[in-house]
């Protein structure tokens, strides 16, 4: 069973620092590299929408000096404090970019920001001392377990932990325990397509990541769920062979959800969908799909659509 | 093989062709069993007045596998006619739509029709792509001296090679994350989600375009011997040069708008075929054709059924298919490189 190293995991993150302060020089594993801090990082550049919410929701956005690869600002009530923080680039930073910035963190939403192509490589940036920090859940180099709300919950304390920001983690940790547990999944025994993106083949949400993760609490069974990937280029012949019940939306800024309404009801196929015809549909914003602080948030609303839904024939 | 036996040929292939096209259809993620597949077709075309078939089902069969199939089946008789026609023209065994460039120039031009908006208008972006392509490779084998396998190869790797980069700068400029994926999809080659509004232009293309360049196989037959022995023949060689130039340059746009560049199609078929026919391009043209239609229907109905439920682009396995005959290939032709 999975749940319970997690949530040991996560039981030992909360309640050993309980007690005390973050201790630096701190060392930790993140994604398989060695992650040490001499301090609390003072300087942060932020990549991916999730990372910088993140801080921003700990309360650490003094702390950002740029952020990067953003989908548009950050969602309430963080927007303003968003609207001003320098934005290094619109895409993915050259590493010049970022280190003109100085941070003495990088934290990165996907391991692949770190990459030759992006930031620049982990163990380089190490070098120069400018530690990096990957999301968990967007780790590929180890593979992580499927992911969880206690990986999620885990991922919080451990930020939190690393700027000595535990109580503020703690909080935010508390908060969202309580509103998941105010989640009832829905009884119904519905089966959903989580769609991200894409016309020719749809790329959808398949059985080990945030997509997974937020279909179980919403108590709809994913037709991909058998899938071991978080997400996945799908062909509509089994989008359509399976039919399922409802259709999660995710509406980024590009590929919003007007475009992907108007794809699903103009294609000859998707349009013999049930959930197409019956504008079964329920909507999350881009930067809430992936693992971050605005899952639960997000499961919550999308929990009060689904029972909005009416399923009488 | 001796002629008779040759002129049996075409018309088994034709059969093999239209039996592997009845069976693909049966074939794909979804579990439909064949005769759901024949009540649905009988039932679409009139035949039959009810069909047992639900609706979900109908759709998988007459929506989506069909013009698939039907496209597949299109893009590899184009795009093997292309090459043999290229092939013959430049007088290269190594000629195809993919190695001259065309593609390539194809995939930059609909690139930038499909960034200004005008998605419709793709297969006319494709089109003046892959004759920009041409014209220029083209010009830049005459500069060098004139046409030898060598120096249209060279010339045709360095325009593609500009062209694959300036469809790579427009896409770093202009496709966010997530729709970065599609984009790279069809770049790589990929019938995913062929619709019957977009089946009909290309079945119609090829029909129009292949017929137009199948009639021409005579007077390649004269071409093979040298311009001057085509001319001596009755061939009017610049004006038939342009006519099938312009031909392949068209009937590759048409099939790139809709598939992106599928590779080694074009080189490969031809190749193989001239094995068991010979170079007389009469014979050559239309059985690569065929030859090039069952070819990319089974490769194609691999890529959708192998990893189902994911989608893989068949670009990816002509590639792996095509690459290593197109080496032996090369080690055919070494002597004349």
């Amino acid at each position: 069973m999975r749940p319970l190293p997690h949530f040991l995991c996560l039981s030992l993150l909360l309640t050993a620092p309980a007690l005390a302060q973050t201790e630096y020089p701190l060392t930790l594993d993140n994604c398989g590299v060695t992650l040490s801090l001499p301090a609390a990082p003072e300087r942060v550049v932020a990549i991916r929408s999730t990372s910088t919410e993140m801080l921003l929701a700990l309360g650490l956005g003094e702390r950002i000096v740029g952020v990067a690869f953003q989908d548009g600002l950050a969602a309430e009530p963080w927007t303003a404090q968003s609207a001003v923080l320098p934005v290094l680039a619109e895409k993915l930073p050259s590493p010049e970019v970022v280190l003109e910035a100085e941070p003495d963190l990088i934290y990165a939403g996907w391991e692949s920001n770190f990459s030759l192509e992006g930031v620049g490589e982990r163990a380089t940036l190490g070098a120069l001392g400018v530690a990096t920090y990957v999301s968990p859940a967007a780790c590929r180099s180890i593979v992580p377990p499927k992911l969880s709300f206690d990986a999620v919950f885990a991922e919080i304390a451990e930020v939190g932990a690393l700027f000595d920001a535990g109580d503020a983690a703690r909080a935010l940790i508390a908060a969202q325990q309580a509103a998941l547990a105010g989640i009832a999944p829905d009884p119904r025994g519905l089966t959903a397509l989580w769609y991200s993106s894409g016309t020719k083949a749809p790329y959808v949400g398949a059985g080990r990541n945030a997509p997974q993760m937020m279909l179980e609490a919403l108590g709809l069974e994913n037709i991909f769920a058998g899938v071991d990937d978080g997400w996945i280029s799908a062909s509509w012949e089994a989008v359509v062979d399976a039919d399922p019940d409802v259709i999660v939306l995710v509406d980024g800024e590009r590929n919003s959800v007007a475009q992907k309404k108007a794809l699903l009801a103009e294609n000859p196929i998707t349009s013999q969908l049930d959930a197409v015809i019956h504008q079964r549909y329920l909507v999350i914003p881009f930067a809430a799909a992936e693992a971050g602080v605005r899952n639960v948030p997000a499961t919550r609303d999308m929990a009060a659509q689904l029972a909005g839904l009416s399923f009488t024939p | 093989m001796n002629p008779p036996r040759l002129r049996l040929f075409a018309p088994a292939l034709l059969a093999i062709l239209l039996a592997s096209m009845v069976l693909a259809v049966t074939l794909g993620p979804a579990d439909i069993a064949p005769m759901e597949v024949w009540q649905t077709i009988g039932h679409r075309l009139g035949l039959v007045a009810e069909s047992p078939v639900g609706r979900l089902r109908e759709a998988i069969i007459w929506e989506l596998r069909l013009p698939r199939v039907l496209v597949a089946a299109a893009m590899g008789a184009g795009l093997a006619l292309c090459g043999a026609v290229l092939q013959a023209l430049t007088r290269n065994p190594l000629a195809d739509p993919y190695l001259l460039g065309l593609s390539s120039g194809a995939s930059l031009g609909a690139v930038i029709f499909l960034l200004l908006g005008a998605t419709l208008l793709m297969p006319l972006g494709a089109f003046l792509g892959a004759g920009a392509a041409m014209a220029l490779t083209l010009l830049v084998t005459q500069l060098l001296g004139g046409v030898t396998p060598s120096r249209a190869i060279l010339a045709g790797i360095s325009i593609s090679a500009l062209a694959a980069a300036g469809t790579s700068l427009l896409i770093f400029w202009s496709v966010t994350a997530d729709s970065y994926r599609e984009i790279l999809s069809w770049l790589m080659g990929s019938l995913g989600g062929v619709v019957w509004g977009e089946a009909l232009p290309v079945l119609a293309g090829v029909a129009v375009l292949g017929g137009l360049l199948l009639v021409s196989g005579r007077a390649l037959d004269a071409f093979a011997f040298g311009e001057t022995a085509a001319a001596s023949l009755g061939v009017d060689v610049a004006r038939l040069r342009w006519l099938l130039l312009g031909g392949t340059a068209l009937l590759t746009g048409v099939l790139v708008s809709i598939g992106g560049a599928i590779g080694f199609v074009g080189l490969v078929v031809p190749h193989i075929v001239r094995l068991v026919t010979g170079s007389r391009h009469r014979l050559l043209l239309p059985v690569s054709m065929l030859a090039g239609a069952i070819f990319m229907v089974w490769t194609d109905t691999a890529a959708r059924s192998l990893f189902a439920p994911r989608e893989l682009p068949v670009g990816i396995l002509t590639a792996l298919l095509g690459a290593p005959i197109f080496l032996l290939v090369l080690f055919r032709y070494r002597r004349i490189t």
